[in-house]
């Protein structure tokens, strides 16, 4: 946890850091010195010396005020930690997150991830103030006051500081318990309440299958046996909930006790082992507040992890060699295998393959349609082409060099891609193009814009190009917010293009800009697209038919139309959906 | 700077920044009232803008312009981008500050603002049945703000006290579901009497008025109607002057000092003698005399029928946990002594040191001792007893009521969970209930222990010495100033922060799903997300950067040194110049110095019950919720179908029986819809008068934009929900006279949600018929274009589905297309699927449902045209009326609306290549 929190500081705190420090362990120190105050001024005013007693409580007042001088300035640097804490802290997750693996972000991660992002900064800012000042007073202050007693009393001493460890174990003992057991009590609840959401989610099948009564029985039956087990694992909820306090108590006696056995022994004056009784409870207070601030601790130290998750999340490596866009390469995908489950988690028992012994090659300046059902890799081979994922085993070659050797942008730079879900960015039409292309020139805009039928989007618009997306680009039809991604694939000037066709019925214009960027495109590029209709595959010179992960028919369309296979039935298939109609009794 | 009074002492103390505002125009909206439009660059970014919220003005003082007077108005019109707002200003004679500025008032004239505490009115998720809105002239814009934001469909009563004849020519947002009342003045209690005595239930009440108004109306809504406190919102806007007072419009009476201190320095001079006594004299009489009619009126209203005392939902949760009532007291009893307890060895701490003091003999020692050691027994044993007897309590309340929500979720109309959603549902069954574990288990008892262990302490200590005791309250008060300080500066800060994380949330989703994008085209894709990054963390920074002073301030007033110095001085003061007994110094010294953070814990003790609350309330709600009703005469509708009683039972033959009823002559499946009429809030109907026949084994589709009700009338004949009229017949039975199995025997659905349920392929395709054979099972699975798929699962037909197979969209479409052929109902529903994974998914869907429609009476809710020219009929849905009926070809040739909507997908839909030609109202609209 320190770690993390170090890592993420800003470089340069480490003079704060120190400084923090020292003003913490100054302020524990006064507020001890104070606490032992007590002694002497409380002894006075029970022998009745009022001179004494003012003077002691001079020193008190002058102890408490330095401490609060010394505290005020340990805060300020505390919270310059935390506010630097929440500006690298954020801005390093959000860096990390764009070199994580693609394929680690399932939706436990996704929703770890994003929470990170988003939800961790206010609890960043207190980090320190909340989180690692008071765990340090807890422990620091209780030991001071503890030494600050040996040379009052070396056997209270002694005892106060044995104490220490004691009392700090019964706590955490105290919160894995409670823990422990709200962990198991959660795991019963969650099993109960999921049959409920289960019989509610399945309503509408239930009912129409007349099913209703028997999953009801079913599923009460099942609650009234959960029921019996919850109640036997009731006592598991009382030790978390009563260690800490008997520990307290118990150390109070038996401290107090101590006191009361040195005072009838003659060590102490009745007046000093009084004092003493108080410093006992002022010692005790410690862990008291300590317990007092879990909850606090709780959420921070989630955050901590959260971030820390994201941090320790792999990474894709990136090579060190550079190499210049040069023209349409000759793409290769060598023996290639990939799945979305990494091998290494869960045991080696990795999930399937999704590519396995791959191989794949692509003349430069073709165009390449990847047909097939889905959930036959087709996207896959798209996203590793594009660089999203990396092989597991195998490699790919553009013009023979193997991209996993490639420095980040120089990979970068060797592919445009047109994405199922055409994420834009909140900012005008012009800007979400330019993203293809910066520096591109007000020329290659137009022409993009032309080709993938944004123009007449624009033409449309009150704003024109001005108009801005909104977030993910809202304020944009599916089929425009395509349209503008695919101007902006076409704008960048990279030798390797890849669709992937959107599913989702589009109109007609979409269509053309699909065509159109893969025959009109003046950029030289080898180019790949998974292909939903026909007429994105008709601007393909040859055709790629994959099913589970392999590819089963290679040729051009003329030629597997002619052997009549599974391509052939794709075909005929896709013609008889696009002409079907409700009702029609006629067999295809 | 002019002199402000306690007032403006009070406002700059909460740190209320001063902003100049230079009014830009000022426009005559009717006789008496104005519309004042300014601008100012910097305010609006201090203000959250929202319905109500108003801005404190500083006027100049009519007599002496140095004293400025502190009036609220609300926004009228507000441009967050340029800064430029407005005010309504009600003019009076005589004029006080506001309305002598306000009538003076032209552009380039400028005034102080502020924006300390303002309301806001927020809609809930949960709308409210109605909104009763109560005001006058002053709180008019508010109330015309307020009409604005609620949805059309939500009844609205508005009652406004007329205190001027112009009144009524204020004009007003009109609302198409709210009526306005205008009620003249004739005394303080003419306002409340005038509101309808009627059944308010689940209404929220809003109240702006005059604040003598305010207090009777206070007691109508709450004793008389039963509003209960949280469904109110009561704040006097203004009130009335004193003896030949005139009317005021004053700042809001939310805060008492600012107030006390406006109405002390305003205008006092001003009232007697000037022109507004005549009127008001006669105003007096006249409110004398209306006085005694309104009792008059009240009574009689009272007396033929007392107002019904509603009920709301608000009140649900107490319901709910009205059986665990006296158990929560005795445990919070119960806690109360553990607490006592666990204070106890403090207490025999001073005990000892008195023995100590005392010379006692070991005996004595021995005593305490003994005694603190069976104390710290007893209270160890008496909070595990209470700890696991909750949690028996709970373990049982848990169990009944999750029962209870099982029997209630299998009798809510099924447009019940079509309305909520698969979330909503889980929230309510899966962290509600949990949220009421927690009540029940913990925090009844968290919060008596917070609140008991302070007030002990406190009472202890007081009993020993007063004085001391005093001082340790003043640490508590610098506490509340400071915290209270904190809140104000914090002002809208609060609320942007709320937003702010419910912003980033949604841009850290998008950059979440972004990434392949981002990835392909490297950092200008990514830069929006890092600037709004950089502007969240520099939110924060502002915000809580200057705040971080004054917490580190709180800390340190608080902490346990503090108060240790304090009764060591207090405490050596008083034993060295008052005599005090040392002793008496001990409990301090022991209990004293924690006192601050118990006191202060209170709060947070509490918070724990709302969060159980609210679930319960919710909860209950649910349980309320009315159910599905078989009418009277279901068994005359099993006379009419023959001999249905045979279906109910489950015999092992039954899909053979079912196989040989296809062919008998109760089966034919006859629709009839009847004059069906249907909303889902009162007064706005979604469907009205429809009358349809559909004829047994032919294929109806419902066309029409989104929003006409095609997919509400295609669910009212799966009873989705009841009909509101009319009624909905197969075979001559209505609908809501069969028992739910003998209906679903009948229809059948297949929507776009599919719903698989835990269990293998075969459990879900046999779901209607569990003892099917494997060889129906096939077969029907073979229909469905999916037999083939299964196959190649991992264990076939026992495949358990979603722990070892998840299949995609169109595969579980085919599925549960499976399932209805299995189920073979006469009638079936249908809802035409749009998304399809891949073509080939379309195709094996396409070829599934021909089999499906084949000999049935179906309904289907079609989205493209092309898909339904060869249905037996087509039923153009508008506004919820039937438009048009009749083939596909007769509907073109009559160049109607379904020719219209034909034309408008042709526009779009290439028709060749592309399946598809949505005709959804915004597609059909370009």
């Amino acid at each position: 946890m320190i770690r993390t929190i170090l890592g993420l500081l800003p470089t340069g705190s480490r003079r704060t850091v120190v400084a923090h420090l020292i003003l913490t362990v100054i302020g524990l120190m006064l507020r001890a010195a104070g606490a032992v105050l007590i002694v002497p001024l409380v002894a006075a005013l029970f022998e009745g010396d009022a001179g004494v007693a003012w003077r002691w409580l001079g020193a008190l007042a002058a102890v408490t005020a330095v401490g609060w001088v010394v505290d005020i300035a340990a805060s300020r640097r505390a919270f310059d930690l935390g506010f630097g804490l929440l500006d690298t802290g954020q801005r390093t997750v959000a860096d990390r997150v764009s070199r994580i693996s693609l394929r680690w972000f399932g939706a436990e991660h996704t929703a770890t991830t994003r929470q990170a992002v988003a939800a961790t900064g206010p609890d960043l800012v207190g980090v320190i103030v909340y989180l690692v000042t008071p765990m340090l007073a807890a422990v620091l202050l209780p030991i001071a006051i503890a030494l600050a007693l040996l040379p009052i009393s070396w056997q209270l001493g002694l005892a106060a500081l044995a104490g220490v460890p004691l009392l700090l174990g019964a706590l955490w003992a105290s919160g894995r318990f409670g823990r422990g057991a709200d962990r198991v009590a959660a795991e019963a609840n969650t099993e109960l309440t999921e049959r409920i959401v289960e019989f509610a989610r399945t309503q509408q099948a239930l009912r129409a299958a007349r099913r209703v009564e028997p999953a009801r029985s079913h599923a009460g039956a099942a609650l009234a046996a959960q029921h019996g087990a919850t109640m036997r694992l009731l006592l598991l909820q009382i030790p978390g909930q009563v260690i800490f306090g008997v520990a307290s108590q118990l150390a109070l006696i038996l401290l107090a006790g101590t006191v009361v056995l040195l005072a009838l022994g003659g060590e102490l004056t009745v007046p000093q082992s009084i004092a003493l009784i108080v410093l006992v409870v002022r010692y005790l207070e410690c862990f008291t507040v300590l317990a007092e601030l879990s909850p606090g601790i709780e959420t921070t130290t989630g955050a901590l992890r959260r971030i820390r998750e994201v941090l320790e999340a792999p990474v894709d490596a990136a090579g060190a060699e550079h190499l210049a866009t040069a023209g349409a390469p000759r793409i290769e995908l060598r023996d290639i295998r990939f799945g979305y489950e990494p091998p290494h988690e869960g045991s080696g028992d990795a999930g399937r393959p999704v590519l396995d012994d791959f191989s794949l090659e692509l003349e430069p300046g073709t165009t390449t349609a990847i047909v097939g059902p889905s959930g036959s890799g087709k996207s896959t081979v798209l996203a590793l082409l594009a660089g999203l994922h990396r092989p597991e085993v195998g490699s790919i070659f553009f013009d023979g060099v193997d991209v996993s050797r490639l420095d980040a942008e120089s990979r970068r730079a060797q592919v445009s891609a047109v994405f199922q879900q055409p994420y834009l960015f909140d900012g005008s039409i012009r800007e979400n193009l330019l993203v293809g292309d910066p520096d591109a020139s007000a020329d290659a805009v137009r022409g993009a814009a032309e080709l993938a039928r944004v123009d007449s989007l624009v033409r449309r618009l009150p704003d024109g190009w001005d108009t801005r997306v909104g977030e993910a680009g809202g304020t944009l039809s599916g089929g425009e917010r395509q349209r503008v991604s695919i101007a902006r694939a076409l704008l960048k000037p990279a030798p390797v293009l890849l669709v992937d066709e959107a599913t989702s019925a589009l109109d007609t214009e979409n269509e053309a800009a699909v065509a159109a960027a893969l025959t009109s495109d003046p950029v030289p590029r080898t180019r790949v697209i998974v292909a939903h209709r026909l007429s994105s595959i008709r601007a393909a010179d040859r055709v790629v038919f994959m099913e589970d992960g392999g590819i089963v028919e290679d040729g051009t369309i003329d030629g597997l139309l002619a052997a009549g296979g599974r391509f052939a039935d794709f075909w005929r298939q896709q013609d008889a959906a696009s002409g079907w109609r409700i009702g029609e009794r006629s067999v295809s | 700077m002019a002199k402000r009074g306690f007032n403006g002492v009070i406002m700059r103390s909460y740190g209320a920044r001063d902003h100049e505002a230079t009014v830009t125009g000022v426009e005559q909206i009717a006789p008496h009232f104005v519309r004042v439009r300014m601008t100012s660059p910097t305010l609006l970014k201090d203000v959250v803008v929202s319905p109500t919220a108003y801005l404190r003005f500083w006027f100049p003082g009519v007599d002496d312009p140095e004293v400025e007077h502190q009036r609220a108005y609300t926004l009228a019109e507000v441009d967050e981008q340029s800064g430029a707002f407005a005010v309504d200003v009600v003019l009076h004679e005589p004029a006080g500050p506001a309305s002598a500025w306000c009538q003076r008032a032209e552009p380039g004239m400028t005034v102080a603002v502020t924006t300390l505490g303002s309301s806001r009115f927020d809609l809930p998720e949960d709308l409210p049945t109605g909104y009763l809105l109560i005001g006058d002239s002053a709180s008019l814009p508010a109330i015309d703000a307020i009409l604005r934001v609620i949805p059309a469909e939500v009844p609205i009563e508005v009652y406004l006290e007329e205190h001027d004849e112009h009144d009524r020519s204020i004009p007003l947002h009109a609302h198409p579901r709210a009526r306005v009342h205008w009620v003249p003045r004739r005394g303080e209690a003419s306002l409340a009497a005038a509101i309808e005595a009627r059944d308010w239930s689940n209404w929220y009440a809003w109240a702006a008025p005059e604040s003598g108004s305010l207090k009777h109306l206070r007691t109508r809504l709450r004793d008389e109607f039963g509003f209960p406190k949280s469904e109110i919102h009561a704040q006097a806007y203004w009130y009335y002057g004193r003896p030949f007072g005139n009317k005021r419009p004053k700042d809001l009476v939310d805060e008492t000092e600012l107030a006390a201190a406006a109405s002390a320095g305003d205008e006092p001079a001003t009232t007697a003698g000037i022109p507004g006594g005549q009127p008001d004299s006669a105003e007096s009489t006249a409110a004398a005399t209306a006085a005694a009619a309104d009792t008059a009126a009240r009574t009689g209203t009272r007396a033929p029928a007392a107002p019904p005392r509603g009920t709301w939902r608000a009140q649900a949760g107490g319901r709910l946990l009205a059986p665990l009532r006296s158990t929560l007291v005795i445990a919070g009893i119960a806690q109360a002594i553990v607490t006592l307890v666990q204070l106890a060895p403090f207490v025999l701490m001073v005990e000892l040191s008195r023995a100590l003091l005392s010379g006692a003999g070991t005996a004595q020692l021995w005593a305490i001792g003994i005694w603190a050691v069976a104390l710290m027994g007893a209270g160890v044993l008496l909070s595990a007893a209470l700890l696991l007897w909750l949690h028996a309590v709970d373990a049982r309340f848990a169990r009944d009521l999750r029962r209870r929500m099982l029997s209630k979720l299998a009798r809510l109309p099924l447009g019940w969970f079509d309305a909520r959603g698969s979330g909503q549902v889980k929230q309510l069954v899966q962290d509600d209930t949990l949220s009421l574990h927690y009540l029940v288990t913990h925090a009844v008892p968290d919060a008596v222990a917070a609140v008991v262990a302070p007030v002990a302490v406190l009472v202890y200590l007081f009993a020993v010495d007063w004085r001391i005791a005093l001082v340790l309250l003043l640490p508590v008060l610098v506490y509340i100033v400071a915290m209270a300080i904190m809140v104000v500066q914090s002002g809208p800060r609060t609320g942007q922060a709320m937003r702010w994380a419910e912003r980033m949330n949604v841009e850290a989703g998008a950059y979440l799903e972004g990434q392949p994008v981002i990835r392909v085209f490297g950092g200008p894709a990514a830069s929006t997300f890092r600037a709004r990054l950089g502007e969240y963390i520099a939110f924060l920074n502002d915000w809580q950067r200057p705040l971080s002073g004054q917490k580190a301030f709180i800390d340190l007033v608080t902490r346990p040194a503090t108060f240790l110095l304090l009764i060591c001085a207090m405490g050596t003061l008083l034993v060295t110049t008052g005599g005090m007994d040392p002793i008496a110094l001990l409990p301090f010294l022991l209990l004293g110095t924690t006192f601050g953070a118990r006191l202060l814990g209170i709060g947070y003790g509490l918070s724990g019950l709302r969060t159980g609350l609210l679930a319960a309330r919710r909860i209950q709600v649910v349980l309320d919720e009315p159910e599905l009703e078989v009418e009277a005469g279901a068994s005359s509708a099993d006379d009419a179908l023959g001999s249905t009683e045979t279906l109910a039972q489950n015999a092992a033959g039954r899909v053979e029986s079912d196989r040989v009823r296809r062919v008998e002559p109760d089966r034919v499946g006859r629709v009839e819809f009847d004059g069906v009429g249907f909303s889902y809030r009162p007064g706005v109907p979604v469907l009205e008068g429809i009358d349809l026949v559909l004829e047994p084994g032919t294929v109806t589709a419902i066309v029409g934009p989104s929003g006409s009700g095609k997919s509400t009338l295609a669910s009212l004949l799966a009873r989705f929900h009841d009909v509101d009229s009319g009624a909905i017949r197969i075979d001559g039975v209505d609908l809501r006279s069969l028992p739910a199995d003998q209906l679903y025997r009948r229809v059948g659905f297949v929507f776009q949600q599919t719903q698989l349920v835990h269990g293998t392929v075969r459990d879900n395709i046999a779901l209607a018929v569990p003892n099917a054979s494997d060889a129906q099972v096939e077969q029907a699975a073979r229909a469905a274009q999916i037999h083939d798929r299964i196959t190649r699962l991992p264990a076939g037909y026992d495949t358990v589905l979603g722990s070892d197979a998840v299949l995609s969209g169109g595969e579980q479409q085919r599925l549960t297309i499976a399932r209805a052929l299995l189920a073979d109902t006469p009638v079936l529903v249908l809802d035409e699927a749009t998304a399809f994974a891949d073509p080939e998914s379309e195709y094996l869907v396409q070829q599934a449902l021909n089999r499906l429609t084949s000999g049935r009476t179906v309904l289907v809710i079609a989205h493209r045209l092309h898909t339904i020219t060869g249905v037996d009929r087509v039923v153009v849905l508008d506004h919820g009326r039937v438009a048009e009926v009749g083939t596909h070809e007769e509907l073109l040739h009559r160049d109607g609306r379904y020719r219209r909507l034909w034309d408008a997908g042709r526009a779009t839909a290439s028709t060749a290549a592309a399946p598809a030609a949505p005709v959804d109202a915004s597609e059909a609209a370009r």
